[in-house]
């Protein structure tokens, strides 16, 4: 199931947020999105997974999601949004109870992601006894449980120090190779983006239109940690935004 | 600070009535009576209003009361000198703590005269009650445990051999309210509001606490232990006063000795302080119907304060060991025994 | 600049051991720690003071009752079997009051917090009720309601009604957004998210309420047996204060303290048990 965003642009009152948008997501492929700070790529995400409604242009899904997809379009969160009441197995049992799967096969799916995830342990962990790097691999894990058709992440990896993050690029490269999966991934990190991205989408500042669309080509499981050629192409992103990404610093707030 | 002057102010007084060898001693001392809008209190008012309390050298200036309550604790804390109420489980309590002492009898049943009346409210006349042999289990309002409703109510139900259940409402508004409206089936209250509540059609007198209590010292004169003891010159001053006034009252409102006019001058009086939100032509009736016997000379009926102090007892309500002396000092007036 | 005799951390001056001096501890303090015991040695003292200030005549009996003899009350009051009945009315008057009232304020409530309507109409409501005197409404209940256990359990149930209204919207307004969203991205029910994110999420804004309702509570207790109550802890001190009675006024007061601290106690092991997942 692929998702296009067709002539997408929206404004908040009298600002303008995003211009014309349009953008094809295509099955088994990470596009990242990345852009200066305000240039709406985290709005955009929320657009394609129905969260909020552009003012202008519409979201499509292109084809059917597969047959044991519970929702197709699922987000992965910057702040985990982990129900700190329930344990880890609460959590993931929380998006399957609704769709009326409960014991013994909610047991098998649940077992199954906490062990893609290397989570199996701490099924019974509360949220306040993980680290941040376990709290997102529980919603990677969770995400994981609804079979998504494309997964929505919003700067997954932000709020985790630098060598979690290393960590859980590794974890996702593992997950994707294993079994390829859709993803818009929403950032302002380019490392994380030349070492996610099968595409990179590259935002102006605000309002926010694409500037231009970089393909890589090398298989996610052959970038490395300080590859050389990503970071050919990691300098090639920042020459582009530089500017940009100054003038949107020095833009005052009046919101 | 205010009792050190007092006492000096005592002291002084003392030493001229030596020099003098004349009860009337103190000259303008500052005097503070406790009083209630009502009309057993008339004799602080025409004491005041006559020049009485002035004559007897004080210079008295009178403290509003809503409730006995209040005015017995602000006599126990040397707020107010002298004030009326009556013989409460309250007021022997503080009696018994040394704080209050009572030296003068006030309102009092007399056979013969109108006095307290005994009510119904109309769900429970309708329903039988009709007279207090009817009381027992009946709902019978008090303001408070302890207060002159409970000791009338448990002594007239218990002359029939009945025991009604006592419910406390804290204010005589909250007891007429829950009669009218039959949330309680009987209650005791003098003449003066038992009259128009009856003449309303709302409740019905079944009975008059004097066929029960005859000679019933209803309200007491009372004062701090200090003055009652170590200034005795304020507090005759105060008594020589204050009967004056109830002589005044008893013999124009009671005994009726002086004729319309002198009722009607002195309803207008009264008026000043009771239903004084009232124009004159409608206070008046109340006013008159109210005229209870004050006692003269402020005498004592100890039987009758001795047969409270033994219900209040036998109740539970106070100490078992206080005796009468503990709160009487009944060296100030002459005493009645019967 | 002249020479100065503060060390310096300049390697300029590596000789300078004779103005060698420990950095001094400035980071103490505000910092509370649990000293339980201090409670007990305040109570102590305080109780030792009116029992020594009341045996040697410093404190009148006018002023404050001899503490062994308020013991003695309660001792009596237990012997005579009579706490029991005074306690048993109270704490069902309290029970009945406090849970219509705290149920109902919670449902209210959380429909307050979710529906923009409801709130539109009732939070001026709830505002302009709250900061009524419930005493003042007795007569009013009793006319309504009877003088009978009705008006009483109303009167209790009103005073905890408006303060769990507002803990509770509030509580619900509260709760962290980004958990609905999350609810909602995953396609739950309406009814899954009020059930499973925003009413836990709440429920430690519901439960602080309710310390303070239950608080409320209990001081309406004594107001609400004023009217019309033969028995109960609250009628047992009205009356005690009537007769100027101080032992059987403080052994009521102390009744009803002890009440407040187990309530309190009970509120406390439920939120340790409940929001155990707070970090």
């Amino acid at each position: 199931m692929d998702i296009r965003l067709d002539a997408i642009s929206h404004s908040y009152g009298e600002t303008e947020v995003l211009r014309d948008i349009t953008l094809d997501i295509p099955s088994g492929k990470i596009v990242c999105l990345v852009g200066p700070s305000g240039c709406g790529k985290s709005t955009l995400l929320r657009f394609a997974g129905g969260l909020e409604r552009p003012t202008a242009g519409r979201i499509l899904q292109l084809g059917t999601p597969p047959q044991n997809c519970l929702n197709p379009l699922t987000y992965i969160f910057q702040d985990f949004a982990l129900l700190p009441w329930r344990s880890v197995r609460g959590n993931i049992s929380l998006v399957l109870e609704d769709h009326g799967i409960r014991g013994a096969r909610a047991d098998a799916i649940i077992a199954d992601v906490l062990a893609r995830t290397k989570l199996s342990d701490f099924a019974k962990a509360l949220p306040k006894q993980l680290s941040g790097g376990m709290k997102q691999r529980v919603a990677i894990a969770r995400a994981l449980a609804v079979n998504p058709a494309v997964m929505l992440m919003d700067e997954p990896l932000s709020a985790l120090d630098s060598q979690t993050r290393e960590l859980l690029m590794d974890d996702l490269v593992t997950l994707w190779t294993r079994t390829p999966f859709t993803a818009v991934y929403v950032t302002h990190n380019l490392n994380e983006a030349v070492r996610l991205g099968h595409r990179v989408v590259v935002l102006s500042r605000r309002p926010g239109s694409i500037r231009e669309i970089v393909e890589i080509d090398k298989p996610l499981s052959e970038r490395g940690y300080a590859d050389s050629e990503l970071e050919t192409i990691q300098k090639h992103l920042w020459d582009l935004m530089r500017e940009e990404a100054r003038a949107a610093d020095e833009e005052l707030i009046d919101a | 600070m205010k009792l050190s002057r007092r006492e000096t102010l005592g002291l002084i007084g003392g030493a001229a009535a030596l020099g003098l060898a004349s009860p009337a001693i103190a000259q303008n001392r500052k005097t503070v009576v406790g009083a209630m809008n009502l009309t057993s209190h008339s004799g602080s008012f025409i004491a005041l209003e006559r020049g009485y309390f002035e004559k007897a050298g004080l210079d008295v200036e009178l403290k509003f009361f809503q409730a006995a309550q209040p005015m017995a604790v602000a006599i126990a804390s040397g707020d107010v000198d002298f004030g009326v109420t009556a013989m409460s489980g309250g007021l022997i309590s503080l009696a018994q703590k040394g704080a209050v002492k009572v030296i003068g009898g006030a309102l009092a049943e007399e056979p013969g005269i109108d006095g307290q009346k005994l009510l119904a409210s109309d769900a429970a006349f309708q329903a039988g009650l009709t007279s207090a042999a009817g009381l027992d289990g009946k709902r019978f309002g008090v303001t408070t445990a302890g207060s002159s409703f409970h000791y009338m109510g448990s002594k007239i139900a218990a002359a029939e051999g009945g025991i009604p259940q006592f419910v406390p409402l804290q204010k005589v508004g909250a007891v007429i309210g829950a009669l009218k409206s039959g949330q309680i089936d009987a209650w005791s209250i003098v003449p003066h509001i038992a009259k128009p509540l009856a003449a309303s059609g709302a409740v019905h007198i079944i009975g008059n606490v004097s066929d029960f209590l005859p000679n019933y010292q209803v309200t007491t004169v009372f004062t701090s232990e200090k003055n009652a003891s170590g200034d005795k010159g304020l507090t005759e001053a105060f008594l020589k006063g204050f009967s004056d006034g109830v002589a005044d009252y008893d013999d124009t409102m009671v005994d009726r000795t002086n004729g319309d006019e002198a009722v009607d001058e002195m309803v207008k009086l009264i008026h000043n302080y009771v239903y004084a939100d009232r124009p004159l032509e409608k206070a008046a009736p109340s006013i008159i119907n109210g005229s209870m016997r004050l006692n003269r000379g402020a005498a004592l009926n100890m039987a009758s304060l001795g047969d409270q102090l033994a219900w209040f007892q036998a109740e539970g309500l106070v100490d078992s060991a206080i005796t009468l002396d503990t709160i009487v000092d009944a060296s100030f007036v002459e005493t009645i025994d019967g | 600049m002249p020479e100065t005799t503060l060390s310096s951390p300049s390697p300029a001056s590596p000789s300078g051991a004779e103005t060698r001096q420990e950095v001094r501890f400035r980071g103490g303090g505000f910092a509370p720690k649990s000293r339980r015991w201090v409670a007990f040695v305040v109570f102590a003292v305080i109780i030792a003071v009116a029992e020594w200030g009341t045996r040697t005549g410093w404190i009148s009996a006018l002023t404050l009752p001899r503490p062994s003899d308020v013991l003695q009350t309660l001792i009596d009051l237990y012997a005579s079997g009579m706490l029991f009945k005074h306690l048993g009315l109270s704490l069902t008057r309290l029970v009945v009051g406090a849970a219509l009232g705290a149920s109902l304020g919670i449902a209210v409530g959380v429909t307050i917090g979710l529906f923009s309507y409801v709130r539109a109409g009732l939070v001026p409501l709830v505002a302009a009720l709250f900061p009524i005197p419930k005493i003042a409404l007795l007569p009013l209940f009793v006319i309504w309601f009877g003088i009978d256990e009705a008006s009483k359990y109303a009167l209790i149930a009103f005073g905890t009604f408006t303060p769990t209204v507002v803990a509770t919207y509030g509580a619900v307004d509260n709760v962290d957004r980004s958990l609905i969203r999350m609810g909602q991205s995953f396609g739950l029910s309406w009814l899954s998210i009020v059930r499973k994110i925003v009413l836990p999420g709440a429920m430690p804004g519901i439960l602080s309420g309710l310390r303070i309702s239950l608080a409320i509570a209990i001081i309406l207790l004594v107001a609400a047996e004023m009217l019309g109550a033969q028995y109960g802890i609250g009628a047992y001190i009205l009356e005690a204060g009537s007769l100027y009675d101080l032992e059987r006024l403080f052994a009521g007061v102390l009744i009803l303290s002890l009440l407040g601290v187990l309530l309190s106690t009970t509120i406390g092991m439920i939120e340790r048990r409940l929001l155990g997942w707070r970090s």
